[in-house]
């Protein structure tokens, strides 16, 4: 089986619409971190990135940032990355729609539920310390516990999280949210 | 077909359409500058009620009815606690709307939304029915209502009818886009408050909790297994004068163990306003005890 040919990203040309300058700047200086070519919006863009202020009359599909009206193709929240940007822009630009998974989880929503395995008080710190990217011995120093202690704790996490690496525990746990009343 | 009206597709179609210009009159559409029209609820006259969720900044808007008549709408508050926002308007129609039956599952439902020139309609059925639960802003909801049908943006906030129509609530986004209902007593119960002081007061402590494990060690002590691991104290909030830190375990507030956030919301009700509570806490291996005053949570 030959391998499937590999698309090369190209950079697109990409305009942008906002309601005032700095916003303008800030959309312009996105467009140009996200890898693509700012263009004016009459040179007929591949897509366009704008705060909401785009209309029908846009040339091209737009993401918007922070704006919530679904006539938008691409609908990123207000601080997306420039990663998150490059891909909504390439998609927008194939036709496709883009939400932004986490503004779904924003929607009003209840507690979240109590998990059936709870965490202890040492294995929440251990994950925390999982969390800003330590060893186990830099946690162990941290914490000020020995690496051998880390790594039962570790895991423990494991088990009761369910996953078999420290960035999948990191980011299932983290999931946990932590509620402020 | 003389025998049209007795098919019971064309009866079921024909009490539909009935109910539709029966439900109009309570449909709004709101418009607030710089944003798509969402939709909102003619709660009684010049009141109108609306999805908190969908109004993120909103001050003054245009209020539609579906006869066409427009409104300069007043935004008078809002709970994001129960994702309800109130508008007050001036001179709308007297509307005095049906109240609802108890709501079951498989019951047939009319979710409306404002639509330009008009009103759009989803038929569907109470998916789920539950008893009371907290949301994550601490509102109470007096019934977790869901529904088997979708809603869009520009519908949410809209009246939900029962097949008696009756108004269940107002439908609300919620989690992975499931339909929920915020059922007519909740949206009553906050109306008030929201009317006349612009927000509903609920008790606030200022800690953020995580469920925990107590350690094993010191279970027997503290008389329980769960608890809630403090992860962080606001700054001048009740729990820090109380002398709370990070890292101490809550075991109970005044005598009851919580170890469930919603266990503490259920705690830091309208009431619980300026109350003295006792917070139970592991801190160090040792079970303490400290005496907090409940402080009103600021709206988000």
């Amino acid at each position: 089986m030959s391998p499937l040919p590999a698309i090369a990203p190209t950079c697109l040309r990409v305009a942008v619409a906002a309601s005032d300058t700095a916003t303008r700047s800030r959309l312009a200086e996105l467009v140009t971190q996200s890898g693509h070519q700012l263009v004016e919006m009459a040179a007929l863009p591949d897509a366009v990135l704008t705060d909401g202020a785009a209309d029908g009359a846009s040339p091209a599909s737009a993401v918007s940032l922070g704006a919530a009206d679904e006539g938008f193709a691409g609908l990123l929240p207000p601080d997306a990355t420039a990663a998150q940007v490059d891909a909504a822009l390439r998609a927008v630009a194939a036709g496709l729609t883009v939400r932004a998974s986490i503004q779904q989880s924003r929607n009003f929503g209840p507690l979240p539920e109590e998990p059936s395995s709870l965490l202890t008080p040492r294995e929440i710190e251990v994950l925390a310390a999982l969390g800003n990217g330590l060893s186990n011995k830099a946690a162990a120093r941290h914490l000020g516990i020995s690496p051998h202690t880390v790594k039962f704790h570790v895991e423990s996490l494991f088990r009761k999280l369910g996953v078999a690496s420290r960035a999948e525990a990191v980011a299932k746990g983290l999931r946990r949210q932590i509620v402020e009343l | 077909m003389p025998e049209n009206v007795q098919d019971p597709l064309n009866s079921l179609s024909a009490a539909l359409v009935e109910r539709t210009r029966l439900a109009q009159p309570l449909v709004a559409g709101i418009v607030a500058p710089g944003h798509q029209m969402r939709s909102g609820t003619l709660w009684r006259k010049d009141v109108v009620a609306a999805s908190e969720q969908s109004f993120p900044d909103a001050g003054e808007a245009k209020v539609t009815l579906a006869d066409g008549s427009a409104f300069t709408a007043h935004l008078a508050g809002r709970d994001p606690g129960t994702n309800v926002v109130a508008f007050r308007l001036d001179g709308t129609p007297d509307i005095a709307p049906t109240p609802a039956e108890e709501p079951h599952p498989g019951a047939l439902v009319l979710a409306f939304g404002a639509e330009d020139g008009g009103v759009a309609v989803r038929l569907g059925v109470i998916h789920s029915v539950g008893p009371s639960w907290h949301s994550r802003a601490g509102g109470r909801i007096d019934r977790r209502i869901t529904l088997d049908i979708a809603v869009g943006r520009r519908e949410e906030g809209g009246p939900v009818l029962d097949a008696g129509g009756g108004l269940l609530g107002i439908s609300t986004l919620g989690p992975r886009g499931r339909v929920l209902v915020i059922p007519s007593a909740t949206v009553e119960g906050v109306l008030e408050p929201l009317l006349s002081k612009g927000r509903v007061e609920r008790g606030w402590l200022g800690l953020a909790l995580q469920p925990v494990l107590v350690p094993e060690a010191l279970q027997s002590a503290a008389g329980q297994s769960r608890g809630l691991m403090i992860m962080r104290v606001s700054k001048d909030s009740p729990a820090a004068r109380a002398g709370v830190h990070a890292g101490d375990i809550l075991l109970a507030i005044s005598g009851a163990s919580v170890s469930s956030p919603a266990m503490v919301a259920q705690r830091l009700g309208p009431e619980s306003v300026g109350e003295q509570v006792e917070l139970r806490l592991i801190r160090a291996g040792k079970v303490l005890s400290l005496g907090a005053t409940v402080g009103p949570r600021s709206s988000g």
